[in-house]
C-alpha cells in the first residue's frame, strides 16, 4: 500500500476511535439526563424481583444508569472499567444471566439476519440501480423508480404482518415465528442450520425489500452523473457501444460511492430489525430491545444501545477501509 | 462484462442455494412437534421470553409440565369441588382439628423407590421449614404432621374445614433426594423425581417434553406417550395465529371470535369451551391513599360500566361479576339473598360522584380534584393478556368521564408478577376467586395473614387487605360444620366484599380452552365438566388422566 | 433591491433555483416565491402526483369533521364487525368505527412528519449554516457532532428516548423524531453553505459591509432554498414512517387517535385473524402513501437542483 493510502487508514483510525468514544460517552450521559431517575426505578425493580441481587449486581446497575451522590468523574471512570470488562450488570427481564450474557446470546442471530439482508439488498439493489440509471427516462427506469420508492415507504412491521399472513399463516409455507424449530439448541449441526436458515427467510425478505430502495437510488444517480462524465463520452467517441460503456466503465466507478452509503443503509436495517424481529419473535437484538422497551428494563436498554451503535461504528469503519482497495485513487 | 455477469452468476447462485435449503427445510419441519401419533401437545407455557427450566413444585416460574410429574394428595374440582383421590385414597376429619389422609400404597417415585407416608410428612415439613416455599399458607393453619401406618395425620390450630382443599393440593416430593437439597427455595430442580405420570425426556428453551412414566400407578389411564409443551411467543397475535394453525391438542388463549377464527377451520375436530373460571378485578394498592379510603373505592365501583367492560374484554362471552365475590351462577346456593340484584352494581355517576364528595374530592372543570391534584392511577398488567387490556382500556374511558387520569403500563408477565407480589403497583387487573369454594377464595384474597409489607412478596391478597371483622368471618366459616352456619359466614364475606369494596370485581374471566379431536379425545366440556381447562395448574393432571386415543 | 446572481454552472448542487426579489407587488414575496416553486414542482411528473397525493390527504385532515361518519373515540358499535353499511371499514375490538379513525388519524400523521420534519429541518439548517459559514473550531465541532448522530442508529435511539420518557404524548414523538433526524440535512447543507460562503456575491456581500445575519438570511439561505426543502421532506418522509413505528409498539399516546394506533390495536386485536383485512390493509397504505408523496416530491426538488436529473 501506498503512502497515500496508508495516511488514508491512519485518519479512518483516529476518527473512528474519537467516534467510538464520544458514542460510548453519550451513552454514558444519556440516562443521567432523563427525568425520573432510571438508576432509581431499575433498582427498585431488582429489589422486588424475588431473586436475590448480590451488592456487585447492584453497583453495576448503577454504574450504567447513575450512582448517586458520587461525582460525575469517578462515575465515568467506573463505566469504562464495567465496559472494558463487559459487566452490564443485570436484567430484570432476564434474571437468571447477566446482561452480558443474553445479549451474547441473542447477538449472532441478528448478526446473521442484518448481514444476510444487507447482502442481498445491496447485490438486487445496485443491479437494479444500474439498470434504471442506463435505461434513463424510460419506462424500465420508471417502473424501477416509481416501484423502489413505494417499497420503501412501506413500515417494515406492515410488511412483516402481511409476508407472515399469507406465507406462513394461511400458506403455510415458512414459519410463524421463532429463530429456529423449537425443542433445538443451538449447535453447527446441518438439521439446526437448515432450521435457522428457514426461519430467516420471511424476515429477511421483509427487510430486503425495505432497504433497496437506498442502494437502487443511489447507483442509479452515480450512474447518471458518471454517463455524463467526460471520459464516457470519449469512450463513446471512440465507438465503444453503450451497453459496454455503461456496464463496463460507468457502473464500476459508481460502485464506489455507493459502498460508502453502505454506512447510512446499515443504519435503516438495523433499526427496521428492531419490528421486524418482534412481529416475528425472532431471537435477535432487535426483539430484545423490544422487550426491554416494553418492560422498562433499562440495564437492557443501555447495554442494547452500546452494542447496537459500538457495532455499526465497527462495521463502518470495516468498509471505509475496504475502500482502500477498491479505489485505486487512494492507493497510488 | 466480467464483473456483472460475475456478480450476476453469483446471485443466481445464492439463490438455488436458498431454495435448496428451503425445500430441504421444508419436508424436515413438517415433522415438527408431531413425532408419533403418541404425542399430545400443549401451547400456553410461556417464558421470559424463552423457557427457563424450573421444575420445582413450590415456586412461582415453575413450568407446567411439573404438574405432569408431581402429584397432590387429592384434587378437588374447581368448579363444585368433588375430590379426585390421587396419592391419597380418602381423607376424613376425626374432630374438626384434625385431619387424617390414608395414603395409597404401591406407589413408586419413578426412581424406582418406594413412594411412602413419610415422604408425605417430609414434604410438609419441609414447608414448614421453608415459609418461603408454603404458598398456600399450609402451615398459617396446621401446627404438626405424622404418620402412623398408611395414615397421615395433621393437627390444625383452629378448625378450618375448608382448608382441607389446600392441604389436599399439595404437591408430594421425595425425602430421599430433597432432604439433600442445598436450597429448596432457589434450586430449579432440573432433575425432577415424582411420583406422576410423566417424567422429563428434554429441555430446550423453546420446548420442553415429557415421556410417559411406565411404572405410574395408573399408567393404564394414560393415553399418551409423550406430552410437548413448545414455548409460546411473547407476541400474543403470534400465539393467536399458531393456535388456529391446529398444531395443538390442546391450546389455552383467548380468541376472538372463536366459531370463526377457530370451530370453522377443522368443525369435526376443533372444540372450545370458555367456562368462568374466576372473576378479573381492578385491584387498588390499598397502602396508599386515596385507596385505603372506602368511599374512593365505592366511587370507582359506582363508577364503572361492568357490562361494557365485560363485552369489549371478553367479546360477549362472559358477563359482569356479581360484587359478592361468587361466581354466579356456579355458586348460586352460597349467595345471600338480602343484597340487592344479586350484587350486581349498575353504573350511577350521580352516586359516584357522591361518594367522592365524602372522601374529599370534588369535580372541577372535567376533572375530579382533591387539594389541587387531579386524581389519577395507573393500571398494570400483562400486555398480552388481551382481555385484560381491552377491559382495562374501556375502564380508563369510564374513569375519564369521571374526572380520574388513568393510564396503562403493559409490561411481560413476570414484571407484572413482581410489582403485585411486591406491592409496589399502584392499580392492576387480577383474577379473582375460582377455586370452587367460597372460604378458599375469600381467603386468600381477603385474610390478613397474606398482607405482607410493602416489598415483601406475597402471593395471595397482594392489595395489602387488612379487616380484623373479615379475619372473624373466615375463621367462623372455617370452623363451620352444618350449612346454614357456612351460608351466615359466608353471606357476612360477601357483605364485606359488597360494601367495603377491597377489591373492583369486573366481569368473569374464562378458562379459554381450545382442543382438538384430531388424536385424543375426552377433553372437559360443557357436556363434561371434570375440571377447568386450564392447562397451567393440576387441572393439567386431572384432563391427563381422562384422555384416550381419539 | 438586490438582485441575486443568475444560476451557477451544474456541478454546484443544490443551488440551481432562480431566485428574483423584485420590487413589492399586490402578493408578498415570500407568496409569490412559494406560487413559483410549485409552478416548477409541477412541471415535473413525479413532483406532481407526489403533491396531488399530499394535498388529498390534507384536504381530508382539514376537512376530518365532516367527511367523518361517527367519532373516532366511540366504542358504540359492535366490536370485530366486517364493513358494513354504517361501518365502511367495519370496528375494531373495542367497536369504535374505523373509517372515522382512518379520516381523523390523518390529522395526526400529517402533523407529526409536518412538525418533526420542520422542527429537524430548523434544527439543521442552524448547525449546518453556524459550521458552515464560521470554519475553524466550531465548524469541527459541529460537523463532529453531526457525524456522530449520523452513525447512531436511529430507530432504536427513538425507542430508547420515549422509554425514557414517561409522559406519551403526540408532542414526545415529534421531539424524539426530530432530534434524531436532523443529522443528514445538516451534513448536506453545511457543506453547501461552506461552499457558497467563497462565492463572490458573498464576499462583495460583506465586503459592502451587510452584517451577519443579512449576509446569511438574504445571500446565502435563499440560494439553499431546494436544499432545505428538501431535506424537509426527506426529514417528513421519516417522521412518518418513525411515528408509525413508535405508535406500533406502544410508545406513543395510546389515546390519541393515528395511523399508526390503528395497526397498534390491529395487532393486539388480531384483526387478521378475524379476517378484519381493512384494519391491517388501510392505515399501512395509507402510511406508505403519504410517505412516498414527500419522495415524489423530493425528486421534483432534487431535480430543481441538479439539472442533470430533471427530465428531459
Amino acid at each position: 500500500m501506498g503512502l497515500r493510502a496508508m495516511r488514508y487508514v491512519a485518519r479512518k483510525v483516529v476518527l473512528f476511535l474519537i467516534t467510538l468514544w464520544a458514542a460510548i460517552t453519550l451513552n454514558f450521559i444519556l440516562p443521567r439526563l432523563m427525568p425520573g431517575s432510571p438508576v432509581d426505578a431499575a433498582l427498585a425493580k431488582l429489589a422486588s424481583s424475588g431473586q436475590p441481587i448480590t451488592n456487585a449486581e447492584r453497583r453495576a446497575v448503577e454504574i450504567q444508569l447513575g450512582v448517586p451522590h458520587t461525582s460525575l468523574i469517578t462515575q465515568y471512570w467506573d463505566y469504562w472499567t464495567s465496559i472494558v470488562h463487559l459487566n452490564f450488570g443485570t436484567s430484570y427481564s432476564f434474571p437468571s444471566e447477566t446482561v452480558a450474557q443474553t445479549i451474547g446470546k441473542a447477538a449472532p442471530w441478528t448478526l446473521a439476519l442484518v448481514g444476510v439482508t444487507t447482502i442481498v439488498a445491496f447485490i438486487i439493489g445496485t443491479l437494479l440501480g444500474v439498470y434504471a440509471g442506463w435505461r434513463r427516462g424510460k419506462a424500465a427506469d420508471t417502473s424501477v423508480t416509481l416501484g423502489a420508492t413505494f417499497f420503501a415507504a412501506f413500515p417494515p412491521f406492515w410488511l412483516g404482518l402481511l409476508l407472515l399472513y399469507v406465507f406462513a399463516f394461511t400458506y403455510g409455507w415458512f414459519p410463524i415465528k421463532g429463530g429456529y424449530n423449537p425443542g433445538e439448541t443451538p449447535n453447527l449441526s446441518l438439521s439446526f442450520l437448515t432450521s435457522a436458515v428457514y426461519h430467516s427467510v420471511i424476515p429477511a425478505l421483509t427487510l430486503a425489500i425495505t432497504s433497496l430502495s437506498g442502494w437502487v437510488f443511489g447507483m442509479r444517480n452515480n450512474m447518471i452523473n458518471t454517463l455524463g462524465e467526460d471520459y464516457v463520452t470519449f469512450a463513446e467517441a471512440n465507438g465503444l457501444r453503450t451497453r459496454t460503456v455503461a456496464l463496463l466503465y460507468a457502473a464500476r466507478n459508481a460502485l464506489l460511492p455507493n459502498v460508502t452509503a453502505f454506512g447510512l443503509s446499515l443504519g435503516a436495517v438495523v433499526g427496521g430489525s428492531v419490528l421486524v424481529e418482534g412481529v416475528f419473535s425472532y431471537p435477535g437484538l432487535g426483539n430484545l430491545l423490544y422487550i426491554a422497551v416494553v418492560n422498562h428494563d433499562f440495564p437492557l436498554m443501555q447495554a442494547l444501545f452500546l452494542v447496537i451503535t459500538v457495532a455499526m461504528l465497527v462495521a463502518i469503519f470495516i468498509v471505509d477501509v475496504l475502500y482502500v482497495r477498491l479505489d485505486p485513487r487512494v492507493r497510488q | 462484462m466480467r464483473r456483472l455477469s460475475h456478480a450476476k452468476s453469483m446471485t443466481i447462485c445464492a439463490a438455488a442455494v436458498a431454495l435448496a435449503l428451503v425445500g430441504v427445510s421444508c419436508s424436515s419441519s413438517s415433522n415438527n412437534g408431531t413425532t408419533g401419533s403418541g404425542t399430545l401437545t400443549i401451547q400456553g407455557d410461556s417464558g421470559n421470553p424463552t423457557l427457563v427450566e424450573n421444575f420445582n413444585p413450590f415456586q412461582g416460574s415453575q413450568l407446567h409440565g411439573t404438574n405432569l410429574i408431581y402429584e397432590p394428595l387429592e384434587i378437588p374440582s374447581p368448579i363444585d369441588g368433588t375430590y379426585t383421590p390421587f396419592l391419597a385414597t380418602g381423607f376424613k376429619f376425626s374432630d374438626t382439628k384434625t385431619l387424617v389422609y390414608t395414603i395409597r400404597q404401591g406407589v413408586k417415585w419413578s426412581d424406582g423407590k418406594d413412594f411412602t407416608p413419610a415422604d408425605v410428612v417430609f414434604t410438609f415439613n419441609l414447608l414448614k421449614k421453608y415459609p418461603a416455599l408454603d404458598g398456600r399458607g399450609v402451615w398459617q393453619q396446621i401446627t404438626a404432621v405424622s404418620a402412623s401406618g398408611n395414615d397421615v395425620t395433621m393437627s390444625f390450630s383452629t378448625p378450618n374445614v375448608p382448608f382441607a382443599i389446600s392441604i389436599a393440593q399439595t404437591e408430594i416430593v421425595p425425602e430421599h433426594l430433597w432432604t439433600n437439597m442445598a436450597d429448596p427455595t432457589k434450586d430449579p430442580n432440573t432433575s425432577p423425581v415424582g411420583t406422576g405420570p410423566f417424567m422429563l425426556d428434554a429441555f430446550a428453551p423453546t420446548q420442553y417434553s415429557l415421556k410417559k412414566n411406565t411404572t405410574y400407578w395408573q399408567a393404564d389411564k394414560i393415553a399418551p406417550a409423550e406430552v410437548l409443551f413448545p414455548a409460546q411467543a411473547s407476541n400474543q397475535s403470534t400465539n393467536q395465529l399458531d393456535v388456529v394453525s391446529g398444531k395443538f391438542d390442546w391450546s389455552y388463549n383467548f380468541l376472538p371470535d372463536v366459531k370463526t377464527t377457530y370451530v370453522a377451520r377443522d368443525p369435526a375436530h376443533n372444540q372450545y369451551w370458555f367456562p368462568p373460571g374466576g372473576t378479573i378485578g381492578l385491584y387498588l394498592n390499598l397502602t396508599k391513599q386515596p385507596y385505603s379510603d372506602v368511599n374512593f373505592r365505592m366511587g370507582l365501583s359506582l363508577a364503572l360500566d361492568r357490562s361494557t367492560i365485560a363485552l369489549k374484554a371478553v367479546n360477549g362471552y362472559l358477563d359482569q361479576a356479581s360484587m359478592s365475590g361468587l361466581i354466579l351462577p356456579n355458586l348460586k346456593k352460597w349467595l345471600d339473598p338480602s343484597l340487592p340484584n344479586q350484587g350486581n352494581v349498575k353504573q350511577d355517576a350521580s352516586a359516584a360522584q357522591a361518594a367522592f364528595a365524602q372522601a374529599g374530592y370534588a369535580l372541577q372543570s372535567g376533572k375530579l380534584v382533591k387539594n389541587g391534584k387531579q386524581a389519577s392511577m395507573t393500571i398494570v398488567m400483562p400486555g398480552n393478556f388481551s382481555d385484560w387490556v381491552a377491559a382495562a382500556k374501556e375502564v380508563v374511558n369510564q374513569l375519564g368521564s369521571v374526572g380520574i387520569n388513568a393510564s396503562l403500563d403493559l409490561p411481560q408477565y413476570a414484571q407484572y408478577s413482581q410489582s403485585i407480589q411486591a406491592g409496589t403497583f399502584d392499580a392492576a387487573i387480577g383474577g379473582f376467586g375460582g377455586t370452587g369454594d367460597p372460604y378458599t377464595d375469600y381467603s386468600l384474597a381477603l385474610s390478613s395473614s397474606f398482607a405482607t409489607p410493602v416489598n415483601t412478596p406475597t402471593a395471595n391478597n397482594f392489595e395489602r387487605f387488612k379487616d380484623p371483622s373479615v379475619d372473624q368471618a373466615l375463621s367462623t366459616l372455617a370452623s363451620a360444620t352444618d350449612s346454614s352456619s357456612q351460608k351466615q359466614a359466608t353471606y357476612a364475606l360477601e357483605q364485606v366484599m359488597y360494601n367495603k369494596v377491597p377489591i373492583l370485581l369486573m366481569y368473569y374471566g374464562g378458562s379459554w380452552g381450545l382442543f382438538s379431536t384430531k388424536r385424543f379425545t375426552g377433553w372437559p366440556s360443557a357436556a363434561n365438566p371434570y375440571t377447568l381447562p386450564t392447562s397451567y395448574n393440576n387441572s393439567l393432571l386431572t384432563v391427563l388422566t381422562h384422555v384416550t386415543k381419539a | 433591491m438586490s438582485i441575486v446572481s443568475p444560476v451557477p454552472p451544474p456541478e454546484v448542487p443544490g443551488a440551481g433555483v432562480e431566485i428574483r426579489v423584485g420590487p413589492a407587488g399586490p402578493i408578498p414575496g415570500p407568496l409569490r416565491f412559494l406560487g413559483r416553486a410549485l409552478r416548477t414542482l409541477w412541471s415535473n411528473r413525479k413532483a406532481s402526483i407526489g403533491l396531488v397525493i399530499l394535498g388529498l390527504v390534507i384536504l381530508v385532515a382539514v376537512f376530518a369533521p365532516l367527511l367523518a361518519p361517527h367519532s373516532p373515540t366511540a366504542t358504540t358499535f359492535v366490536p370485530y364487525q366486517n364493513p358494513s353499511a354504517t361501518n365502511w371499514f367495519g370496528t375494531t375490538g373495542n367497536g369504535q368505527d374505523v373509517f372515522s379513525q382512518m379520516v381523523f388519524g390523518a390529522r395526526i400523521s400529517l402533523l407529526v412528519g409536518i412538525a418533526a420534519g420542520a422542527m429537524a429541518t430548523l434544527m439543521a439548517v442552524t448547525i449546518g449554516l453556524i459550521a458552515g459559514y464560521r470554519p475553524g473550531v466550531i465548524d469541527e465541532l459541529l460537523s463532529f457532532m453531526t457525524n456522530l448522530v449520523l452513525v447512531i442508529p436511529g430507530l432504536p435511539l427513538m425507542f430508547i428516548l420515549a422509554a425514557y420518557l414517561q409522559k406519551r404524548s403526540v408532542w414526545t414523538i415529534v421531539f424524539v423524531v426530530a432530534f434524531t433526524s436532523w443529522a443528514t440535512g445538516a451534513r448536506v447543507i453545511r457543506s453547501q453553505a461552506s461552499t457558497l460562503r467563497t462565492r463572490e456575491f458573498v464576499t462583495s456581500a460583506v465586503f459592502s459591509g451587510e452584517g451577519l445575519f443579512r449576509v446569511v438570511f438574504r445571500e446565502i439561505l435563499p440560494n439553499m432554498t431546494s436544499l432545505v426543502a428538501g431535506s424537509f421532506f426527506s426529514a417528513a418522509t421519516a417522521a412518518v414512517m418513525a411515528e408509525a413505528s413508535l405508535e406500533f409498539l406502544g410508545l406513543g399516546d395510546p389515546n390519541a387517535v393515528s395511523w399508526g394506533t390503528i395497526l397498534y390495536y390491529a395487532q393486539q386485536q388480531n384483526s387478521l385473524l378475524t379476517g378484519q383485512w381493512v384494519l391491517v390493509f388501510a392505515p399501512g397504505l395509507a402510511i406508505a402513501l403519504l410517505a412516498v408523496s414527500f419522495t415524489l416530491i423530493n425528486f421534483g426538488v432534487d431535480a430543481l437542483s441538479n439539472p442533470r436529473l430533471r427530465e428531459k
